[in-house]
């Protein structure tokens, strides 16, 4: 590898710490140079990550053995220094990050990043977070990339002010400041027994530990592990996301579909180190916390009132299906629920962008729209009972749609199907696959009942999401009153239409893809493979 | 003095706790800042108590590990500290603006019925 | 077979087309349909060689192999016919559609839909895959809804369409979780291996829960009992819809289903029971109510679905003779009710309305349609010569050997012989009351004949009757023994077509049939007709209220639940997350041991008593901050100053220095805050304490004794563990050596674990902007923008705003004046004092710049904004950026002696007069000194400068409005001060 490629790990930290600190020099009054950076910066880190990607692959061994590649910090090898790990599920975690940030980032163009100051540096600051804590070998380092990315977001979510921005952002902080403590106090108590901060070389001393030292530090990951469950939003630690999902810009929310799966990366990551020994971090606390998850999400959804309050538990039970997933076995049903997090997170970020659109047309009566919590369903809502009004013949003429409007709802369509697992797109591929898993467990492990109830619910979060979407789908495009059709941009629909399409083309290739995950659980389930590329320069019995 | 010590901690961070529980946005950003302390101790319990053996190698350029403090928390703490202090005046601003924008210091911008 | 891929293709491709079309062009668009569709008959037609003899076409295409999900299609006898069925009559449709849609209707979304769900039919069809086979299924499912909703202005579509869709979908979800086990079974999601193991399956004990998930999809498809509701429900479509929709396609979808799985599925008592009870059902329940619609598609709609009950019971019987005659009456009843359907669409078209009580002999107005309807509505009732008639003969007979038990074999055929009487009546009662009698004056329009394209589809279709009604051998016999070897195989029975099979029960039944028939309707005719009163028992047949009301308490539901599993209340969260944590930590902390007891050292009376001032102080303030704000705040800073000696005592200097400095910073920035919280007095809110505050408050209180108890152990239990050398030794060791610094906690922070310092600084700057972001957009609580008491008594003498041209300024202010601008170049000097002695003893850019900018703030707060701002001005922007950059470019420096980033490289300049010891990590440092010095320059700045604020809205409160009406609005302060912070 050419010496200058071999510093490719550190880029995609670099490129938006770098771009985020010369916006920082223009002034508010000059736009163009400032988006340009910001535009090239993302450019930058989607070009290093999916050159990551590839060099992960088995089409080119002779980089990387074994697919994982490191990259210490100031050349202090493991376990002393700072080591950067980029294996295939780092790599594409980078790279759907990546995939994600470049339409965000031109859809804020459009309104978002002028309703207050510092959009475009705080965007590339959360995005450094997010690689960062994706691409961090040591625990330690992985709470700065942490914090860095809580951060970003606090400051993404006040942007543009207004009190219930405010009023949420404080919860989301506190909480999140809470979280970060039980981070501390478990990197703590780990360092206190094993003596040092690198995962692989935690994983490597952790069988060896004795009773009293393993027990403390089982503690300290437990502990550590719920800082990971309040950022993936499982519940009951989850409360925070409905408000903030719903006051954040749709900018915003839409880079914030990815911050969840942070936490699930987290988890998945130090849980395989461990191979998923310690209580939260798998097994049965993971799985029914998961699936209680499942539920508050598909409750919440067929409760909500408003696009973006659907989307924002979506995201819920999307993160909530991936911790059942791993819950559940972590060997079979971990490719699953990658390819599952895939297609969910473009989605999810289509979904927000879109509801950005929709929220401009007005057909929310006033009290729905401006009450997002909610407020119980009466029969008059649906007009249970009552004739179907009376119909002049001459009322079957059908209403043509604005292409505008069109669009649209051909989006909506697309994000409903993508979400809400129905056929054909990759929701479906997603989900089929999550379901075979399970089914595959059926057989082989002894209690059925487990795979049953995850069985039960996805297929019931399926329909739930169905009838919501429909509902609200119907009352946004179809409720002929009062509407006004959005002037539509290109630059709003444009990103849209890029992350959906992309979510087709993801269906399509959806063999290479699976062949890929699968190939990233594999290298998941042995933790070995892993210790060894970190610690391969370590001398033996290092400390 | 190792009990001590814990002490100190458990005081702090059941007052901290505690606060934490309130209320009042002031109550709670107080709770955070008690909490922060309690936690910059515990990270530094983590390196075992050692008196008058601070982490800097004198002179002589000697560097007995068994004659120093554990270094390592020390940074940890330090990272911590600032960390924690950039997170508290955030959300002193915070509730400031909340404050003003809600007109209630209460931590649901709305005084509760209860 | 690549031409099979394109017989589904080829309607698809055709769909995003017709998308594209501009919206009037509708000969454009009904040719392209026109084309697309007899494109895919003639291809499916050129195929039937392959099929004829029970063999079948298959093309493989791989998609998701690890899955098992590949598009694999498959063309046997049955799916052929099918395949004819859907493109043929979909062709006619399209005919049909193109003179019945006005010209005001966007057809372009029509015909797209059209296509599209043609498309989706024949890959259900064609699939020879299952999960390819659900897959195609849900897409019926949403294009059927788009077409339902065609109309969506109207309400009834529109809730007729979401009904159809959810019903569907909830089946195809069914299917699918059928279809996995089945493939837990056989191994395979391949059709032909699924067919191939037909006794495993049987014999497996999922057998039952698979068989009834099939059922519930195809009965939802098929509109069969209990969940027929939707489909009257679906006439709210355009009638080429519906003739297209419920004659063919989507209902046949689910029939067509139970006849391909027939081969594995059928041949148990749970199948029988199951098919033949809700097949009976259906049949009678359909045919009653058709007898009772007042709309014309009505009785349509309620006649299919009886039609269809009979399908699924003839399925049900379990007799390949059986499978015979319900495929044979699958292509009949495709023909009659497609043309019916399309005879009532022209009726609604020329007179303008369906309603069977305003219409009155349009034979004399419409004589051709008439006879159409006629001949159709014939076929539909079983009356000889006609195709209808054959299949219901067929039907009469299997029901007489469905089963040995005495009740069905008299029961069936009596109930058989019922169905028959009201089909009948129904179809006497919509020829009669259409087109019999004298003409109708009262309608919208006046009735004539629409142009012969329009007729010609359902000319066709009745030709088509007449021929099969006739000539059954040589027309239909063929093509029906072509189905039936792709269902059978070679196991084909013997059966015989024959119009006339002599005098046999099965007559007598349908001359029983028509006879009662006539004269129900016209004991009806007198009896019911006149006086309009709806359908006896209609509850039972309109399911469309249970349905609803079942959404409803679905979501009423999910609230509850909200209600139960969610509080957006901050302290509800709180508690949770700290009983969480206590609790997963002390489940998982399996037991703790406090080693050995002689590593605890002795407890020093001085540390004692600073641990009780801290702990003091620290309970003192949780006590306090309600209502003395300043009092907890000392407290807690008196706590904070405890925690920076203990740092002190347990040697570490350089965190007791930070913590200072941070202490110092911190509470000046709440002391700038603390002036805008509400006044709390005691006395205000007088403690009423209700039960329940009470009950929260113990509760808190044990959660926090909890948490500390806890935390207390565990600390204990950690600090009387054997220390563990771990990675600290190579710091140690390595700090002066590799690191060149004699301060290993430094060189940790700027060489070892620099990273994390990067990171750390990043986090300040982020801060930093979040502060200065959100306080621009800050509003003052009303109550709390009148001027401190302090300034009010001395307006004049007091810190007011100054005239910025004095050197000093006057007042009481003076004396801290001369000192604190004495102070500044101090500061400085002593700042940059620690920060370039940081790497050897305690002290780092960090210190040094919280040290240099709480030096700024005391100007700040002595000489006041507007005084400092006129002279000096600190752009806090530059400086963060400055930092971040110098900091990375440390970092990238080492590339270019190919070494990683953040490697530190040294240089020993040999000047003449000194020796220069230059360090990368010293502009590491560097960089962290500014970013420091800006970011807390920026946030005391930023809060110094709401004071101002304040005093501007001194005139009655505007700040509020203005700020929510045009949210960029600026005071000129503010305008001065960004112009400040910014060049």
């Amino acid at each position: 590898m050419s010496p200058w490629l071999q510093h490719l790990p550190v880029l995609p930290i670099l490129i938006p710490l770098a771009a985020a600190a010369i916006i920082l020099l223009f002034a508010e009054s000059q736009r163009t140079l400032p988006l340009v950076i910001a535009f090239g910066s993302s450019l930058g880190q989607l070009l290093a990550a999916t050159t990551l990607l590839y060099f992960t692959t088995d089409a080119v061994p002779h980089v990387w053995a074994e697919g994982i590649g490191t990259y210490t910090i100031g050349g202090w090898r493991a376990p002393f220094g700072i080591v950067l790990v980029v294996d295939r599920l780092s790599a594409l975690m980078l790279v759907l990050n990546a995939l994600l940030a470049l339409p965000v980032l031109v859809y804020s163009i459009a309104r978002s990043d002028r309703l207050g100051v510092y959009y475009h540096p705080l965007l590339q600051l959360l995005l450094m977070g997010l690689n960062g804590a994706f691409l961090t070998g040591d625990v330690f380092n992985l709470f700065v990339f942490f914090e860095i990315l809580l951060a970003a977001s606090y400051a993404l979510l006040l942007h543009g002010a207004g009190t219930q921005r405010v009023r949420t952002a404080l919860h989301f902080i506190v909480i999140n400041l809470c979280a970060s403590f039980a981070f501390l106090i478990g990197v703590a108590m780990i360092y206190s027994i094993l003596g040092t901060l690198n995962m692989a070389d935690m994983a490597a001393r952790w069988p060896s530990l004795q009773n009293g030292d393993r027990g403390i530090a089982d503690a300290g990951a437990a502990i550590l592990a719920i800082a990971f469950l309040v950022k993936a939003a499982s519940w009951p630690l989850n409360f925070w996301l409905p408000g903030a999902y719903t006051a954040a810009l749709p900018s915003v929310t839409a880079v914030f579909s990815i911050t969840t799966k942070v936490g699930v990366y987290a988890i998945l990551r130090l849980g395989s180190l461990l191979e998923y020994s310690v209580a939260p971090l798998g097994g049965t606390w993971l799985f029914y916390g998961a699936i209680a998850t499942m539920v508050f999400g598909i409750a919440g959804i067929l409760a909500s009132r408003q696009l973006q309050r659907v989307a924002a538990f979506n995201v819920i039970l999307s993160s909530g299906t991936m911790l059942a997933a791993i819950g559940l076995a972590p060997g079979t049903m971990i490719a699953p629920a990658l390819f599952y997090l895939l297609g969910s997170v473009l989605a999810s970020g289509a979904l927000f962008m879109l509801t950005g659109m929709t929220e401009r047309m007005r057909t929310m009566t006033p009290e729905t729209a401006n009450s997002p919590s909610a407020q119980p369903v009466t029969y008059s809502a649906f007009r249970v009972g009552e004739p179907p009004d009376p119909h002049p013949p001459d009322a079957e003429v059908g209403v043509a749609i604005p292409s505008a409007m069109a669009f649209l709802g051909l989006a909506f369509v697309g994000c409903a199907l993508l979400v809400t697992g129905m056929p054909p797109l990759a929701g479906f591929v997603g989900k089929l696959a999550l379901l075979s898993g399970a089914f595959a467990t059926l057989s082989r492990s002894g209690d059925t009942f487990r795979a049953w109830l995850l069985i039960g619910v996805l297929l019931a979060g399926g329909f739930a999401g169905l009838l919501a979407m429909s509902r609200i789908g119907m009352r946004l495009f179809w409720s002929v009153t009062g509407r006004a059709t959005p002037r539509l941009r290109v630059i709003e629909a444009g990103p849209v239409a890029f992350l959906i399409l992309l979510c087709i083309g993801l269906t399509a290739a959806a063999g290479p893809v699976m062949k890929y995950v699968d190939s990233a659980a594999q290298l998941l389930s042995d933790p070995q493979a892993y210790i060894r590329a970190v610690l391969a320069d370590a001398p033996e019995g290092a400390p | 003095m190792e009990i001590v010590y814990a002490l100190v901690i458990g005081v702090l961070v059941a007052s901290g706790t505690w606060l934490l529980l309130r209320a009042r946005t002031f109550q709670v950003l107080m709770g955070l800042s008690l909490l922060s302390y309690a936690v910059n101790l515990f990270i530094f319990a983590a390196g075992r108590l050692m008196i008058d053996r601070p982490p800097i190698i004198g002179a002589d350029g000697t560097a007995d590990p068994a004659r120093f403090a554990d270094p390592v928390p020390q940074s940890l703490v330090l990272t911590a500290i600032v960390i924690g202090f950039a997170t508290t005046a955030l959300s002193l601003v915070v509730l400031l603006a909340l404050r003003g924008l809600s007109g209630t210091d209460h931590v649901d911008g709305q005084e509760s019925d209860t | 077979m690549v031409t099979l891929t394109w017989i589904i293709l080829l309607p698809f491709l055709g769909s995003l087309c017709a998308a594209f079309l501009p919206r009037n062009a509708w000969n454009a668009e009904a040719w392209l349909a026109a084309a697309v569709s007899l494109g895919s008959l003639t291809l499916v037609a050129m195929r039937y060689p392959q099929v004829i003899d029970g063999g079948a076409v298959r093309s493989h295409l791989s998609w998701v192999p690890q899955l098992g999900l590949d598009l694999t299609l498959r063309m046997d006898g049955f799916a052929w016919v099918f395949s004819v069925l859907v493109t043929g009559i979909g062709a006619l449709v399209v005919l049909y559609a193109r003179y019945y849609m006005s010209p005001a209707d966007p057809v372009p979304r029509f015909f797209a839909f059209l296509l599209a769900f043609m498309g989706a039919m024949l890959g259900v069809v064609l699939s020879g895959n299952l999960i390819q086979l659900v897959l195609f299924w849900e897409l019926t499912s949403f294009t059927s809804f788009m077409l339902i909703a065609y109309w969506y202005h109207r309400d009834e579509a529109r809730r007729g369409a979401a009904m159809a869709l959810l019903v569907t979908a909830f089946g195809g979800l069914c299917l699918l979780a059928a279809v996995l086990m089945l493939a837990r079974i056989t191994g395979s999601y391949e059709l032909d291996v699924v067919l191939a193991s037909g006794d495993l399956i049987r014999r497996d004990p999922w057998y039952p829960a698979i068989l009834i998930l099939v059922l519930i999809a195809a009965f939802t498809k098929s509109a069969q009992f209990p969940f027929h509701f939707w489909l009257a429900h679906a006439m709210a479509a355009p009638t080429p819809v519906s003739a297209y929709l419920h004659s063919a396609t989507i209902v046949k979808v689910g029939v067509f289903l139970l006849a391909r799985l027939w081969p594995v599925l059928a041949g148990t008592g749970l199948w029988f029971g199951i098919v033949c009870t809700v097949g009976l059902t259906s049949l009678l329940l359909g045919a009653f109510a058709a007898t009772f619609q007042r709309d014309m598609k009505g009785v349509l709609a309620y006649s299919t679905v009886s039609h269809l009950g009979l399908i699924t019971l003839l399925l049900g019987m379990d007799s390949p003779l059986a499978l015979v005659a319900a495929v044979f009456h699958m292509m009949n009843h495709a023909t009659f009710k497609a043309s019916l359907f399309m005879a009532a669409g022209i009726v609604d078209h020329e007179s303008g309305t369906r309603d069977l009580t305003r219409l009155r002999g349009l034979a004399h107005a419409m004589p051709i349609t008439a006879t159409l309807a006629t001949v159709a509505a014939a076929a539909m009732a079983g009356v000889p010569l006609l195709n209808g008639f054959l299949s219901k003969e067929m039907f009469f007979s299997e029901t007489m050997f469905a089963g040995d038990a005495l009740p069905i074999r008299i029961g069936l055929p009596v109930a058989a012989t019922l169905a028959g009487v009201f089909s009948v009546a129904y179809s006497v009662r919509f020829v009669h009351r259409v087109f019999m009698g004298p003409l109708a004056v009262d309608l919208p329009r006046t009735p004539h004949e629409p142009t012969r394209w329009m007729l010609a589809p359902s000319t066709l279709l009745v030709v088509a009757c007449v021929l099969v009604g006739t000539l059954p051998v040589v027309t239909i016999g063929p093509y029906l023994n072509t189905a039936m070897r792709g269902i059978l195989g070679t196991s084909v029975p013997a059966y015989s077509l024959a119009v006339w099979h002599g005098f046999t029960t099965p007559l007598l039944m349908s001359a029983l049939a028509l006879a009662g028939g006539v004269v129900l309707y016209t004991w009806l005719y007198r009896r019911w007709d006149h006086a309009l009163r709806p359908a006896p028992f209609a509850q039972l047949a309109d399911g469309k209220r249970n349905f609803e009301v079942l959404i409803v308490r679905l979501i009423r539901t999910a609230d509850r639940v909200m209600h139960l599993l969610y509080s957006p209340r901050q302290q509800a969260q709180l508690a949770v997350l700290a009983f969480t944590v206590v609790a997963i930590a002390a489940t998982t902390l399996r037991e703790l041991t406090f080693a050995n007891p002689r590593s605890v050292s002795p407890i020093h009376p001085a540390f004692a008593l600073l641990a009780l001032v801290s702990s003091a102080c620290a309970c003192g303030a949780a006590l306090q901050a309600k209502f003395h704000r300043l009092a907890a705040l000392v407290m807690v800073g008196g706590t904070g100053l405890a925690t920076c000696l203990t740092f002190a005592w347990f040697s570490a200097p350089d965190l007791a220095l930070t913590q200072i400095s941070v202490e110092v910073v911190t509470l000046v920035l709440i002391l700038l805050g603390l002036r805008w919280l509400p006044k709390r007095l005691a006395m205000t809110d007088a403690r009423q304490q209700t039960a329940r505050t009470r009950l929260r408050r113990t509760r808190d209180f044990a959660l926090a004794a909890l948490a500390g108890v806890g935390m207390a152990a565990l600390a204990y239990a950690m600090l009387t563990r054997p220390r563990h050398p771990g990675i600290s030794t190579f710091f140690i060791e390595n700090a002066l050596p590799r690191g060149g610094g004699h301060n290993v906690v430094n060189v940790i922070l700027v060489d070892f674990r620099g990273f994390d310092t990067l990171g750390e600084i990043t986090v300040v700057g982020i801060v930093a902007l979040t502060v200065y972001k959100l306080l621009r957009r800050f509003r003052p609580a009303p109550e709390s923008i009148e001027m401190p008491q302090q300034q009010e008594q001395d307006p004049v003498e007091g810190v007011g705003p100054h005239d910025t041209q004095d050197a000093l300024p006057h007042g009481y202010m003076r004396v801290p004046a001369v000192f604190g601008s004495l102070l500044l170049p101090v500061a400085s000097v002593v700042s940059i004092f620690f920060l370039l002695r940081g790497h050897d003893a305690p002290g780092g850019g960090f210190v040094g710049g919280l040290i240099i900018s709480i030096a700024f703030i005391v100007q700040y707060m002595i000489f006041g904004t507007r005084w400092i701002e006129s002279r000096i001005r600190l752009h806090p922007q530059y400086w963060m950026a400055a930092g971040l950059l110098s900091a990375a470019a440390a970092g990238t420096g080492a590339w270019l002696v190919s070494s990683n980033f953040l490697t530190s490289m040294r240089w020993d300049l040999h000047l003449r007069f000194a020796q220069l010891h230059l360090s990368s990590t010293l502009l590491f440092d560097i960089g962290v000194y500014a970013l420091v010095v800006g970011a807390t320059g920026l946030m005391l700045i930023a809060l110094a400068h709401q004071a101002l604020r304040s005093r501007r809205h001194v005139l009655p409160e505007d700040a509020g409005h203005s700020a929510r009406r045009n949210p960029t609005v600026e005071t000129d302060v503010e305008t001065r001060w960004k112009s400040s912070t910014r060049s």
